[in-house]
């Protein structure tokens, strides 16, 4: 879909319905939100809209940067300790490397 | 003549690789856009030469690489609390060729080499503790190791296996004899060097001394030998396979085992385990478990299995074979004895499999026995007799435990007064132990942990083990003197007496008449006990030899021949899935010497009933149809019915069912599994000249993307003249 070629009302409510899908756990609608209307939201010149959309990128980028980190930490942490863990390292494991510990 | 094409095939390696760079060079034509004349040419030349690089492929890895032919692996086995063996990465270890010739040597390949890591080829007299350790301690210059197994039984003696063998799983413990515990008084296997123990991080391959070593030791010496201080490249270098799945102990290997939510669940290691052989006197219910009434039963027993530091190659001539061959050739010996007067008690003759891995296969059969899932309980049994390592027919020592109680002590005499005689009238000699000791690593301590059971452990040492190869590739038929004359054809030596077979028939013959009279049987019968030496001999060829032999096949039944083999058996227990060769074998021998060939057709033998209407006899006795031999004038094979008392029970370790991972009482081994076990060997360019060749491959990328977006951007200037754009075709 290209975005010039919608009207500025039909813009704000997909970016609303993005950025409300993102809480559904899909930070990835917030980060296609963020890359989507970045130019929307803060290169265009102004219209009506643009106020509320840019809100929208804002709360989509600072949502997905928490998701980020949320999940940086944990892999991080999840990395480096499952061997440490045993048994709830292995029950937490999706695929368990193999002749590692 | 196999030599000079190998070494053809080592010397084109280096060219070999090009080609395939080539391609760098011929892709970038593919984003030519305009399609005229021209590039439809290029386009053919490229698919023409891409089709026959395609199909050359295959011969491209043939000149780069020659692959190892015989290659066994030492693997990963796991227990409670440890890991011990060796494995390589996921994609193999690469090293660079050195042949040690010395200990001195070993500070080329742990300092002073510039090209680490190394791939060491060991000498088998180098195959020390002190080198092993020493390599170990280096692992990050060690990318793996390859002994090359000697022809000839080192002098010296050898025995990867430790000095304590079941040190944790016998009889003696903090409870029961702490002074005995431990091999605190004897120390079985002085030569025991503990290298099976020991874990690695780098693959060790077992080379056999023929052509492939050859192959590596000429390009080693023409490649990596040190002229001036440092060796020129190209270098030879070998790759070893052998990465495992399992990793750190029993219970972690086995959780895994167990977790299926992933994609592409995967099993990465086996129990260890098999199934005990056995065989009574007198048919036994086997179908009714637990005890009988009235049944008294004397137990003789044997080991099966045997392991070395090499996955599979455990021949254990003299820890294995001397003995259950003696137990095979006694119950022979007492067939026509037991069917002319049965003795009041039972004789079972038991083979029991996995005593290496902390008594497997015993701790099974008295767990089931406690359990009542076997065919008589520990009540019925009456004691046991076991027989060790006997290759040293002439002296026999007999062990046994004296403890306070004074009645067992009684029989253990009786015991001992039966074996002494039985041995004055076979000729051979039996004493009991000089000084006081404990019993040798045995089966019957299996039963000692469980209650006070008169026994005795016949071995052929005083103290110390006499055999100086326990646990090793060298206790095979050389060490055992089972050698033949020159130029007997195989039937010939099927058939030679060797001066071991005459010994180890004496033994038998003691065996066979102390159990007899062990059993209660009538003195009259017991001149007429002997065991045969044809027997033995056979039996000894078969299993340290050749077990594709002409008597072999004539025991088993068609669709079993595939499993007998050119070379001799391999007695590691393997894991529990497969039941193996020795175990097969020994079912199958001890039929046909114990048991008696009704004259019933092929379709009642196997559907184990005497007739159609026979529904009782198969809880009594196994029918087995063996192929038989084929008579003088014709191909065909007569089969017959063999029938017997030969029952298999598990030897798994009751410490899987209760799923006891880190069980201290029973063995937890296991194997883990693997993908490829594999070497080769190869030349390798100089660092430099691999990132050199890289970097000008990358060049010629980039470069040629260019020329195509300059051409491509350009096409109206360069291609216009005389002909209209063509936008007729969008």
């Amino acid at each position: 879909m290209n975005l010039e070629r919608l009207p500025n009302e039909e813009k704000l409510s997909l970016c609303r319905k993005y950025y409300l899908g993102g809480f559904a756990f899909l930070p990835f609608l917030w980060l296609v939100n963020v890359v989507w209307f970045f130019r929307e939201a803060f290169v265009k010149p102004v219209y009506s809209e643009q106020l509320q959309i840019k809100t929208y990128v804002k709360r989509s980028a600072f949502g997905l940067l928490l998701w980020v980190a949320v999940l940086t930490t944990w892999i991080t942490i999840f990395q480096h300790f499952r061997a440490e863990w045993g048994e709830v390292g292995d029950y937490l494991s999706f695929t368990i490397p193999l002749g590692i510990p | 003549m196999v030599r000079p094409r190998t070494r053809k095939r080592n010397q084109e390696a280096e060219p070999g690789r090009f080609p395939c760079q080539h391609l760098l060079l011929c892709f970038p034509a593919f984003q030519t856009r305009k399609m005229d004349l021209l590039s439809n040419k290029w386009i053919i030349n490229l698919i023409v030469c891409l089709f026959s690089i395609g199909v050359g492929c295959n011969s491209v890895e043939k000149k780069i690489y020659v692959h190892l032919n015989y290659t066994v692996p030492c693997v990963r086995l796991l227990n409670a609390t440890h890991q011990i063996g060796c494995q390589s990465s996921l994609s193999g270890n690469v090293g660079v060729l050195h042949v040690l010739e010395s200990e001195e040597n070993l500070d080329w390949v742990l300092r002073s080499g510039p090209n680490p890591p190394y791939l060491v080829i060991l000498e088998h007299p180098l195959f020390t503790r002190s080198i092993m350790m020493k390599l170990k301690s280096g692992s990050s210059r060690v990318a793996g190791v390859a002994v090359v197994a000697s022809n000839t039984v080192p002098p010296d003696g050898f025995s990867p296996h430790t000095t304590c063998p079941n040190e944790n799983s016998g009889v003696y413990s903090e409870n029961y004899d702490p002074a005995l515990a431990h091999c605190n008084v004897t120390v079985w296997n002085p030569l025991g060097n503990g290298l099976a123990y020991e874990e690695f991080d780098f693959p060790i391959f077992s080379l056999k001394d023929d052509n492939d070593t050859q192959v590596i030791r000429q390009c080693y010496m023409e490649h990596n030998r040190a002229v001036n201080g440092t060796p020129q490249y190209p270098l030879c270098a070998m790759q070893l396979y052998s990465h495992m799945s399992a990793v750190t102990d029993t219970a972690t290997c086995m959780r895994r085992n167990d977790i299926n939510f992933s994609i592409s669940p995967e099993m990465v290691c086996d129990p260890l385990g098999d199934y005990n052989v056995w065989a009574s006197t007198r048919p036994l219910n086997n179908t009714a478990k637990g005890h009988k009434d009235g049944e008294s039963v004397v137990i003789a027993a044997a080991r099966l299995d045997s392991r070395s530091f090499f996955f599979d190659i455990a021949p254990g001539a003299e820890s294995g074979v001397s003995g259950f061959v003696t137990l095979l050739a006694a119950a022979h010996a007492l067939r026509n004895a037991t069917q002319e007067s049965l003795p009041p008690r039972n004789i079972f003759y038991t083979f029991f499999q996995g005593e290496t891995f902390d008594y497997i296969g015993s701790s099974r059969m008295v767990y089931d026995m406690q359990n009542d899932q076997f065919s008589v309980d520990l009540d019925n049994v009456h004691s046991v007799l076991e027989i060790g390592q006997v290759f040293n027919g002439i002296i026999s020592s007999l062990y046994h435990v004296s403890r306070k109680n004074s009645s067992v002590n009684d029989e253990v005499r009786k015991l001992i007064d039966n074996l002494q005689s039985a041995a004055t009238a076979a000729g051979v000699s039996a004493d009991e132990p000089s000084f006081s000791q404990p019993l040798p690593p045995s089966s019957f301590q299996r039963f000692l942990r469980d209650r006070q059971i008169p026994g005795v452990v016949i071995e052929d040492h005083q103290s110390a083990f006499s055999n100086r190869f326990y646990e090793s590739m060298y206790d095979n038929a050389e060490y055992l003197n089972v050698t033949y004359p020159p130029n007997l054809t195989p039937e010939e030596q099927l058939e030679f007496v060797t001066d071991v077979a005459k010994a180890l028939t004496e033994v038998a013959t003691m065996v066979a008449k102390a159990l007899y009279m062990q059993a209660g049987g009538v003195e009259s019968q017991l001149s007429n006990i002997k065991a045969d030496p044809q027997i033995v001999t056979g039996m000894l060829y078969g299993f340290l030899v050749r077990s594709n032999n002409s008597w072999f096949q004539q025991l088993l039944p068609s669709d079993l021949i595939s499993h007998l083999a050119d070379r001799p058996t391999n007695f590691y227990v393997g894991v529990a899935q497969q039941s193996s060769e020795p175990t097969l074998l020994v079912q199958y021998l001890l039929a046909n010497l114990t048991g008696t060939t009704p004259n019933i057709t092929q379709e009642d033998c196997q559907n184990q009933r005497e007739n159609e209407k026979d529904t009782e006899s198969k809880h009594m006795f196994t029918y087995m149809w063996v192929q038989g031999a084929a008579p003088p004038n014709s191909t065909k094979r007569e089969g017959f019915c063999v029938r017997s008392t030969v029952r298999l029970s598990k030897a798994l370790s009751p410490a899987f069912d209760l799923k006891e991972f880190t069980s201290k009482d029973y063995s937890t081994w296991t194997e883990s599994r693997w993908k490829t076990i594999k070497g080769r060997i190869f030349l390798v360019a100089s660092h430099e000249l691999e990132m050199l060749t890289l970097g000008v491959g990358f060049g010629i990328l980039i470069s040629s993307l260019l020329i195509t977006y300059i051409v491509s951007s350009k096409a109206d200037m360069l291609f216009s003249s005389g002909r209209e754009p063509t936008n007729a075709t969008y």
